[in-house]
């Protein structure tokens, strides 16, 4: 039979396709001298500053507005558009002193009026925001009015009074945004159109691709390094590497453990592992929906406290999460936890003894008794696998668990918010470095939407209501470490990690990560 | 004609309509969409109110019947996430997936004819072998996986291709930009490659395999042997007197591929970083954004029906023994 393609006619066809990709020039967007690109895993859903409700979001906007006092990365509250604060006498009324020459990028002066109505706007129920500010910042400081007294001074009216670190960090959080071109927009306009008040200004946002700020020339209040930063969308983690690893992005979050060591022979980046703010912990459901031998055995502190030495907390770091940790002792964060707790130690023949004590030896099935654990799966850094490990711990101290690995969104997130998840269940939520309280609150009322155990210890809630009358910082941190104290013997959760984070970061660069999630990087300069 | 036309198009709302109903429904059988757009800690009255603000807090028909009226206007609403009108978000990205629909579309028919064609032609060879092998692999090789196979490779070792990201072209052409859609053009073509072979291997390995048993039926056929025995050239015989006849269900498959491969750009556009449609529908699905997964889903429905339209209308055009009916 003929041929009917000659050989030299399909070698050249392949050559030519493969000779055409390389005969243009190099991608844009690539990191030079006064150009920093981030890879995040997830676009920003809005350029509007009262929506922001993820990190992802917060540390593009953290650097295009800027706010009243600015959490520093060791947890201290520095000024930031404000230079100093009074508290009035009944503790309600916070007058902040504004630095003078401040300006919007739209041009205008910055003014206490941009600050009051920056609050006033979120607060308006007509324009329906759902963000943090609203969402727990403004009941999480008991938000009343905001007003001007003058051009730099503005007072924010608060329902009660309140621990200042806490309240303080919570208006940290609120993005300072200038009154004359926010009301003369849209609320469509605005979620395209920022206008903000910080060391960089919107340059460009293609959905789902990238968001391009430049530095602000005039803003003199921060030192920038870098003219230009770009933070590119990058959803898949293995693609994140590849990119930090090919030198075409300087900042990434989220590395995979498994990848670590990719990263760190690639010669051109490393990783920092840094131990997060997040708390993540096993709580045990205290509601009386839960029936069963094992729901009722976890209503018994003994037994509780007998499990936290079940857990061997360090094994699961090094082997699931790829990191040395030291096990939590309490909620709350260092350096604001109480510097008497010690984290409970792994000794399965402890918690067999004490398990015994409580009244729940083995049986002769060699069960003391069944639950359900519950966990999700992609929420959490290696989140299923660190349940069965937990799960699997639990069982050789004779606890017949039952392990459900549910859906983040579909199933487990809805299950957590109506308190309908366990009896058993692994959780992690957000914490702070600024203030212990902040960290506290997830248990601030029994039934409150954050205590998802419903554990009601009543010395817990009677430490809540000192807390309210004191003011002295020595008194309140002494009231806080005897709280902890109680729930470190109480025992409504198994204590375990604070979950660590992983940045990979070019050499190029000179940039330390944060413990809280942040990904601030007007300080980061070219290496020398 | 027109008569068949209207009764395709009225088929067509029914369609999309029942789509739009089962999509709905999945959406929020998957749990309340509410405690997405709170804060973790949002107290229950904040988490009441947001659901109230959003709508959720009405019964699941009452829901829908707005839904439906609204689309009778041509308003599907706005993003929940973003607060902006949902249709122009997803126009916005529909661009880009039809750049790398299209270039995956071409690059496996391109390919798939000469391919099926060699195979058929030596049958039996181990030249056939090896062609039907590759084919095999490309069918079952998870996309997902050849996306960070060609990344690691092709992109990080080899530094041929970028790695990930997307340059415009159809953007700026639409836009009467001739200027800036040339000047991208290389950069554009560089960056498809990649994820063009990652959803255009399963297309262009079943291609292959279609025309290399089509070409394989007609080259058994009486006017083949004629044509040879005239002693016309092996060439000639194949691309012109065969081939003809093998590409007519060849065609039929193309016109259903385009579907196939619009839909199935999601992992394509998360591996690569590519701002189109799957990827934003993806996340949309994710963070329960409802009005936006349905104007995604109307949009993709239209065009999937449009299609289906066209290929039914080609029909007639190829073969004359077919009549609308």
């Amino acid at each position: 039979m003929k041929r009917v393609f000659s050989p030299l006619g399909i070698l050249s066809i392949v050559c030519l396709l493969l000779a055409m990709p390389l005969m243009v020039s190099a991608q844009a967007a690539l990191p030079d001298d006064t150009t920093l690109v981030i890879g995040q895993s997830v676009d920003i859903a809005s350029l509007e500053p009262s929506l922001v409700t993820s990190r992802q979001e917060a540390n593009i906007f953290g650097h295009v507005f800027a706010t009243l006092y600015e959490i520093s990365e060791d947890g201290t509250l520095q000024p930031y558009l404000a230079n100093s604060y009074s508290i009035s006498e009944d503790g309600l009324e916070w007058t902040f002193t504004l630095n003078e020459g401040l300006t919007c990028q739209d041009g205008e002066a910055l003014t206490a009026e941009d600050v009051a109505y920056t609050f006033q706007r979120a607060a308006n129920p007509d324009n329906a925001f759902t963000g943090n500010t609203v969402g727990f910042v403004m009941p999480g400081v008991g938000y009343v009015d905001a007003r001007a007294d003058s051009e730099l001074e503005v007072t924010i009216v608060m329902d009660e009074r309140q621990s200042e670190p806490l309240r303080l960090g919570l208006l940290s959080e609120v993005y300072i945004h200038c009154k004359d071109s926010y009301e003369a927009m849209t609320l469509e306009e605005a979620a395209t159109t920022p206008i903000g008040s910080g060391p960089y200004r919107v340059v460009e946002w293609v959905r789902d691709d990238y968001v391009l700020i430049e530095k602000v020339a005039d803003f003199t209040l921060r030192e920038s390094g870098f003219e230009r930063i770009y933070w590119r969308v990058i959803p898949e983690a293995s693609t994140r590497v590849a990119e930090l690893i090919a030198g075409n992005v300087d900042i990434i979050a989220n590395v995979p453990p498994d990848q670590i060591e990719a990263v760190n022979n690639s010669g051109t980046a490393e990783v920092q592992a840094v131990q997060g703010t997040r708390r993540m912990y096993v709580g045990f459901s205290q509601r009386d929906i839960w029936e069963g031998e094992g729901a009722e055995a976890i209503r018994n502190p003994a037994v509780r406290r007998a499990l936290q030495y079940a857990v061997d907390v360090p094994t699961i770091c090094q082997q699931l999460l790829g990191v040395e940790c030291t096990r939590a002792a309490s909620m709350v964060n260092d350096p604001n936890s109480n510097p008497n707790l010690t984290p409970y130690p792994y000794d399965p023949a402890e918690a067999e003894r004490l398990l015994d004590e409580a009244g729940y030896p083995r049986g002769e099935d060699g069960w003391r008794f069944d639950i359900t654990f519950q966990g999700p799966r992609g929420r959490y850094l290696n989140d299923a696998a660190v349940v069965q490990a937990i799960g699997q711990y639990l069982t050789d101290v004779g606890i017949n668990v039952t392990v459900e690995i549910l859906d983040w969104t579909s199933e487990y997130l809805p299950a957590v918010r109506e308190h309908n998840v366990g009896p058993m269940f692994f959780l992690g939520t957000g914490g702070a470095t600024w203030s212990a309280l902040y960290d506290m609150t997830d248990i601030r009322e029994p039934q409150g939407g954050t205590n998802y155990t419903e554990w009601n210890n009543a010395d817990w809630f009677a430490g809540w209501e000192r807390l309210a009358n004191i003011t002295d910082p020595a008194q309140e941190q002494e009231v806080i470490n005897e709280m902890l104290q109680i729930m470190y013997d109480d025992s409504p959760w198994l204590f375990l990690y604070f979950q660590p984070d992983f940045y990979g970061v070019s050499n190029r660069i000179n940039w330390q990560a944060r413990r809280d999630e942040q990904v601030i990087v007007y300080n980061a300069t070219l290496a020398e | 004609m027109a008569k068949y036309l209207v009764r395709r198009l009225l088929q067509s709302v029914v369609v999309i309509l029942g789509v739009t109903l089962l999509s709905f429904l999945t959406l929020h059988l998957a749990g309340d969409p509410t405690y997405l757009y709170v804060s973790e800690r949002a107290t229950q009255e904040e988490i009441d109110q947001t659901r109230a603000l959003l709508g959720f807090d009405r019964p699941l028909p009452e829901q829908y019947l707005r839904f439906v009226v609204r689309l009778a206007q041509g308003d599907m609403g706005n993003s929940l996430r973003a607060r902006t009108p949902a249709l122009p978000l997803v126009m916005e990205r529909l661009p880009a997936t039809l750049e790398l629909t299209i270039f995956a579309m071409v690059i496996s028919t391109l390919l798939a004819i000469p391919i099926g064609i060699i195979s058929a032609v030596n049958r039996g060879t181990a030249l056939d072998g090896g062609v039907m092998l590759f084919a095999m692999f490309g069918q079952s090789v998870p996309s997902f996986w050849l996306g960070i196979m060609l990344i690691l490779f092709v992109g990080l070792s080899l530094r041929w291709l970028p790695i990930s990201g997307q340059v415009p072209v159809l953007v700026p052409l639409l836009q009467g930009d001739l200027m800036t859609a040339a000047e991208n053009f290389p950069q554009a073509f560089r960056h498809l490659i990649l994820p063009g072979l990652t959803i255009g291997v399963f297309s262009l390995s079943r291609n292959a395999r279609l025309v290399r048993s089509s070409m394989l039926e007609v080259l058994a056929q009486d006017y083949v042997v004629t044509a040879r025995s005239k002693g016309l050239r092996e060439r000639t015989v194949i691309l012109r007197h065969a081939l003809r006849n093998a590409l007519i269900p060849v065609i039929t498959m193309i016109g259903l591929e385009f579907g196939f491969l619009l839909s199935g750009v999601v992992v394509a556009e998360t591996v690569f970083s590519w701002p189109g449609v799957g990827r934003l529908v993806f996340n949309a699905i994710t963070q329960r954004d409802i009005p936006l997964v349905q104007a995604a889903v109307v949009t993709f429905s239209f065009i999937f029906v449009l299609l289906n339209l066209l290929i039914d209308l080609l029909y007639v055009q190829l073969d004359p023994r077919v009549q609308l009916k």
